[in-house]
Parts: C-alpha cells; sequence; structure tokens
C-alpha cells in the first residue's frame, strides 16, 4: 500500500515541542484510542513501542539539541492504525544510507520502527523536516469514524516557539475524546507535580468537558491547547461558537451541586476571536 | 535456553575491553568470522557482552515493566544468540538491524504463548492497589496528597505506570479497589467495601437541612454526602477520604460515578436547547 499520496484527516493530532516528557503525551494518547476501540493489549504495546522510537529520534536528533515541533497524528482505518511523526528539523537519518555500528548500537530506534509497523515510509516535507508514517494492521473490534473536515487542526499544527511548555491536542470524533483527553491531562497534571486528588479533579473536568463541548464546538475537532507549569495549568479550549463558552461554564447538571467546571477548575476567561471564542481554564494546585 | 541464561547472569564487560567505536566494525567482522567459521565460542562470547546493551534496550523498550526484568532479557538474549548464527558479514548490513527484529520477534512470541495479554488486566489491578496503598501511607506520612513523581519514586516505577494506574482506578470499573487497606483494615479484618457504605444514616443527617432536588435524591447517599463534600464545601479528596474513612482513590472513583449517574440523568443539556 503505497499511502502517501492520501492527504487524511486525522481522528487525532498532536502539536508538541521535541522534549523527552512529551513522547508520555503520545503514548496516553495511543492508550485512551486503545480503550475507545478495544485495541488487543499486544498490538497497542507493538504500536506505543514504534511510536516512542520515532518520536525520540525527533526529541535526539532533530534539531541538534535544539527546540523544535513534534508533531503526531493518529488516524483510524477499517484494517488498522495509521500514525506519522514528524519534524521540522534535520529529520532521520537515511535508512538506507551507511548506518555506522556504534550509532546503530545505541540508536536502535529505526529497526525497531521496521520491525513493529506493518509499514514505515519515510518522506522529506517541502516545508521542510521530515515525516515517519507507520501503518500498523489491527484486529481492532470498535469502529472509530472518520473526521469529515480539517478545520481546527490547521491550528493546532502550526509550530510556535513560544510553546515550549504547551502541548495542543486535536480530536475528533468526541467520543474519542472521551478516553483520550483524561489520560493526556493526567500526564500534564502530573508534569504540572499535581497531587492526586488535583489529578483526579483534572480527570473529571476532562470528562466533564468531553461531555458537554460536542454542540459547543466550531470546528470538526476537539481543539485543547495546555501550557503546564509547576502546580498550574493553563487549558486554552476552542474555537467555539460566540457565546458557549458562558453556556459550558455556567452549566448546571445539578441543582444544589453548583457548576461542576467552575468548581474544579480555579479561573477561567472568555476571548472573543471573530465569530468564535476560546474558553481558558486555569487549574492550580491547593495547597 | 541454558546458554543464554549464562549469558544474561555475566557481570557487564570491563570497559577496557570495549574497543573505541572507530575500529569496532573491523574488529566485529573478524569476532563473527572466529565464531562463524571457526566455532570459537570465546568470540561468541564476546559477541554477546558486545550486543548485551542492545538486548537490555531493546527489553527496556519492549517490556517496560510488564513481566519480570531478567525473565525477558532471557528471551531476548536467546533471540540474541540465533541472529548471531544466521547474521551474514558478507552482506555488509549493520548487525543491529539484522539482530533487532529477531530479538523483538523472540518476545512477541514469549508475550503470545505466555498469555500476557491476558495478564495485563490482573498487572493493572495490582498495581492500582499499589497504587492506592502507596497514596495512604505518603498522605499519613506528609499529611498531603503526593504527587505521581513522589508515588513513582516511592514504587520505583515509572511516571506513566503510576498515570495508567490512576486512569484505572477512575475509570475503569473492572479495576476492584475492595482488597483491605493495610493498617486500616488489618486489625479486624474487615473486608474494605464492608467498612464503606454502612454508615449512610449518618450521611443522611449532614444534608437534613439541604433540600435535595429529584436527581440528587436518586444519588445513593454516601455518594451524595461525597459530591456535596467536594462540589458544595469544596473539600480536596483526601479531606474528603479522611472524613468518610475511605481512600482517595476510593473517592476518585465515586466522583466519576455519581457525576456519571447526574449526567445520564439530566439528559438533555441546556446549551442543546438554545440551538
Amino acid at each position: 500500500m503505497t499511502a502517501s499520496a492520501i492527504a487524511e484527516i486525522p481522528n487525532v493530532r498532536l502539536s508538541l515541542s521535541n522534549s523527552a516528557e512529551n513522547v508520555v503525551l503520545v503514548r496516553q494518547a495511543l492508550s485512551g484510542l486503545a480503550d475507545t476501540i478495544a485495541l488487543d493489549a499486544l498490538e497497542l504495546n507493538d504500536i506505543k513501542t514504534a511510536v516512542s522510537e520515532a518520536c525520540n529520534n525527533v526529541v535526539l536528533h532533530a534539531y541538534d539539541g535544539a527546540e523544535g515541533p513534534l508533531e503526531v497524528d493518529i488516524c483510524g482505518h477499517p484494517a488498522g492504525l495509521c500514525v506519522m511523526v514528524r519534524d521540522r528539523g534535520r529529520g532521520m537519518p537515511p535508512l538506507n544510507g551507511v548506518v555506522r555500528e556504534p550509532q546503530a548500537i545505541g540508536g536502535i530506534g529505526l529497526p525497531v520502527i521496521q520491525a513493529l509497523a506493518d509499514d514505515v515510509e519515510f518522506r522529506d516535507l517541502d516545508e521542510g523536516g521530515t515525516e515517519v508514517r507507520m501503518e500498523f494492521a489491527t484486529a481492532r473490534r470498535g469502529a472509530l469514524q472518520q473526521p469529515q473536515e480539517a478545520d481546527g487542526l490547521d491550528r493546532a499544527s502550526a509550530p510556535d516557539p513560544e510553546l515550549a511548555n504547551s502541548a495542543s491536542i486535536a480530536v475528533a470524533p468526541i467520543t474519542l475524546a472521551r478516553t483520550i483527553l483524561p489520560r493526556v491531562l493526567s500526564a500534564l497534571a502530573a508534569r504540572a507535580y499535581f497531587s492526586t486528588d488535583r489529578i483526579s479533579d483534572t480527570q473529571l473536568l476532562a470528562d466533564t468537558l468531553v461531555a458537554h463541548a460536542d454542540d459547543s464546538l466550531s470546528s470538526s475537532h476537539l481543539n485543547i491547547t495546555v501550557s503546564a507549569t509547576p502546580r498550574n495549568l493553563e487549558l486554552h479550549i476552542g474555537p467555539l461558537y460566540r457565546g458557549r463558552a458562558d453556556t459550558l461554564i455556567n452549566d448546571r447538571a445539578v441543582d444544589g451541586l453548583g457548576c461542576m467546571l467552575q468548581q474544579l477548575a480555579d479561573g477561567h476567561e472568555v476571548t472573543s476571536a471573530g465569530p468564535t471564542e476560546v474558553l481558558a481554564l486555569h487549574l492550580a494546585e491547593r495547597r | 535456553m541454558s546458554a543464554a541464561a549464562a549469558t544474561c547472569s555475566a557481570r557487564p564487560t570491563p570497559t577496557s575491553r570495549l574497543r573505541a567505536p572507530g575500529d569496532a566494525a573491523e574488529d566485529l567482522e573478524e569476532l563473527f568470522l572466529r565464531w562463524q567459521r571457526d566455532g570459537d565460542h570465546g568470540a561468541r562470547e564476546e559477541l554477546v557482552q558486545r550486543f548485551m546493551p542492545l538486548v537490555r534496550g531493546l527489553t527496556r523498550r519492549y517490556g517496560g515493566s510488564s513481566e519480570p526484568f531478567e525473565d525477558l532479557m532471557q528471551v531476548a538474549s536467546l533471540g540474541l544468540l540465533k541472529a548471531l548464527d544466521r547474521y551474514d558479514v558478507e552482506r555488509g548490513h549493520p548487525f543491529a538491524s539484522f539482530a533487532v527484529p529477531t530479538i523483538l520477534g523472540e518476545m512477541r512470541r514469549y508475550f503470545r504463548d505466555s498469555g500476557w495479554a491476558l495478564h495485563v488486566p490482573r498487572g493493572a489491578q495490582e498495581r492500582a492497589l499499589k497504587v492506592r496503598d502507596a497514596q495512604e501511607r505518603l498522605v499519613n506520612a506528609d499529611g498531603r496528597a503526593p504527587s505521581v513523581n513522589q508515588l513513582a519514586e516511592y514504587l520505583e516505577i515509572d511516571i506513566e505506570e503510576v498515570i495508567d494506574a490512576l486512569q484505572a482506578i477512575h475509570a475503569y470499573s473492572t479495576i476492584s479497589l475492595d482488597a483491605p487497606r493495610p493498617g486500616v483494615d488489618e486489625d479486624d479484618g474487615a473486608a474494605y467495601a464492608e467498612s464503606i457504605g454502612s454508615d449512610d444514616e449518618r450521611y443522611e443527617l449532614v444534608e437534613l437541612d439541604a433540600t435535595i432536588s429529584s436527581v440528587m435524591g436518586r444519588i445513593a447517599p454516601r455518594e451524595r454526602a461525597i459530591l456535596r463534600m467536594r462540589f458544595v464545601e469544596d473539600l480536596t479528596q483526601t479531606e474528603i477520604a479522611a472524613r468518610t474513612g475511605i481512600s482517595q482513590m476510593q473517592v476518585s472513583r465515586l466522583l466519576r460515578r455519581s457525576v456519571d449517574q447526574l449526567r445520564a440523568m439530566t439528559t438533555t443539556p441546556p446549551q442543546r436547547e438554545a440551538s
């Protein structure tokens, strides 16, 4: 299968910086996806191992020690998964060229990817950088709907040098976000040194967001950018339809309990941008 | 397997025996010839030592810590021995790119044969209980809920495994938290499940003055009390745990469950009407 020509709309896009700790976010997204489509544990292990190697390659080699974007797209196919890992830097060392033995001993990433993925393709990107595309045939049982529109993805994919501490994730359909978002946010909360108390709150907040965001999204993907600094998480959710951020934040699921999102977060702010708006939620560790 | 086992237990090669990277390639070729052509076991041993880092690296990458590391190292070493026999020096490919699929193939077969996939839920169950217990010990020691880093350090597992466990506790109903909690349930031997939920009446008293909406009325009293403590009194989950005598992990799960229940009962969110 030569799939390189198909410009697919991914179910998940992670726009990260090339720091080593971001590989955990990619792995958590894959675990969340596995929950939704009931992926076999062995298959998930293969996929996580191969994808981690591709990401580690970007972390270690793409930018010569400098910082740069790490982008991961995940597409669910009827017969398996396709994962693309991109950098905007120097990219992968040539596969068929001379790989010196000492390097091959330390850098076993490429052989691992080739051994675990059913199909691997490397290509140079027009805009600079490299893409590794890995196809995994899986015996998955759950169905995953392919997103029809790519709106909302461009925002997330724009490399932002300011965002070393932030991670963007776009997920469609929203049912997939139910299993992915709590995991990714937990990993970021862990990075912000949140206590188990606040991590559980973060999971509840993710559940609540996913449960209520569906009608508010002005794009096909649920789009969240998170910045994690010590004891603080800042979530930017959107684009949302105008006025929907307030609906989300003021939603009273039950009389007597108040607004769940407001209770779980430590503050919120709505920023309008043309016909849409973005909801910012702030979570802090409480001590 | 015995040869691999012997290899595994060998001490790491002293650094003095490692060649500088520059002369490694010719050196390796020589070693492969001595083993494959002349059957020189010393050369094979040397090759095994050289590629032990590869075996160790692959074991760590592929196995995580789901399986005893030493067992998996043996399986991987067997793969290395096979690769040492089959590698064709003449073809000029680096040994690592030849050996990796062989070693990984050996590990995957082992996982498949040992029913690893079926055992994963049990592993997740054990880890969830370990994380729960560690959380309580650290709360008792420090007076506050630990971070993921602290839990990982305390349990000597990956940060990622702690996150997985927290997610499993929060979301998977298949993970049971009913095992006795050390230092809490040990003395009277009561199962954890029995120690909670028996004092519903006490919770009823707490909210005598509160108006219970019809939806909240359908939530069990204990869960209702926990919801109120978290969302009305704004207590932390650890504070709720101390007050109710259950673990914070159980509080986390009960909150998630009851919030889900509430959401299911209020089927039409307001924003749906607005559109």
